[in-house]
């Protein structure tokens, strides 16, 4: 399971100082994280199980 | 002195053909609000003289077959100004079959969605990309809730799920 990094922006109310900002989501393999342009706060996520379907 | 600012709930029931009339006599008098429900009514002249049996299936029969559909289209109002309202539904309805209720309101309790819980959204977000399990060039669907994200091919369904680790006030 190779991934690329994806480099996503996704506009939303931040969590942390609830101004409608622009937030940096970087996905990869592993890790996800979720970054506020404006006041710089992260979230991260990890990597916990694949569902995989049967190949056809 | 005690001082009263009564509310009203205003409840206007119209025929479906009249709902845009009602409605634009109920903004030019000046309601802010309203909720509009759609119902099935029967008036007591049409109502006169009927007896139905008793089993659901004729209940139900007698509604689909004989009421007629209606909108009722309700808003809190003060009170000082329901004459007002009303004389203006009465004026742009006239010739038309209508009716109207006033309630008095004794209390309100307005209780809005605790800001936290609205802030916990979910994302989705999308990129199209080869897949990492079928190799497809297809649309990578990405959910993300507050304390766990999923990402699935919308090709061949291979998902991967991801949990909250922490979080971290980085510097600007």
């Amino acid at each position: 399971m190779v991934v690329k990094k994806w480099k996503l922006e996704k506009g939303a109310s931040c969590y942390n100082c609830g101004d409608a900002t622009i937030h940096d989501v970087e996905v990869d393999q592993y890790n996800i994280k979720i970054r506020c342009r404006d006041c710089g706060f992260a979230r991260f996520y990890a990597f916990h199980m694949v569902n995989l379907p049967d190949k056809k | 002195m005690e001082v009263l600012f009564l509310k009203v709930h205003l409840r206007v029931f119209v025929e479906v053909e009249n709902l845009g009339k009602a409605m634009n006599a109920l903004v030019d008098a000046g309601i802010t609000g309203f909720y509009v429900l759609e119902y099935k009514g029967m008036s007591p002249q049409d109502w006169k003289g009927f007896s139905i049996k008793e089993d659901p299936k004729s209940a139900v029969g007698l509604i689909r077959d004989y009421a007629n559909d209606a909108m009722l289209i309700c808003s809190v109002v003060d009170e000082d100004k329901t004459d007002k309202i009303v004389e203006e539904i009465m004026e742009s309805l006239e010739g038309e079959k209508y009716t109207i209720l006033e309630v008095p309101i004794k209390r309100i309790i307005v209780n809005y969605k605790q800001k936290e819980s609205e802030r916990a959204e979910t994302w989705l977000l999308e990129k199209e990309v080869p897949c990492f399990y079928c190799g497809e060039n297809a649309v990578q669907r990405i959910r993300i809730d507050m304390n766990k994200a999923k990402i699935w091919c919308t090709n061949c369904g291979a998902a991967r799920y991801y949990l909250v680790k922490g979080v971290e006030k980085e510097e600007k």
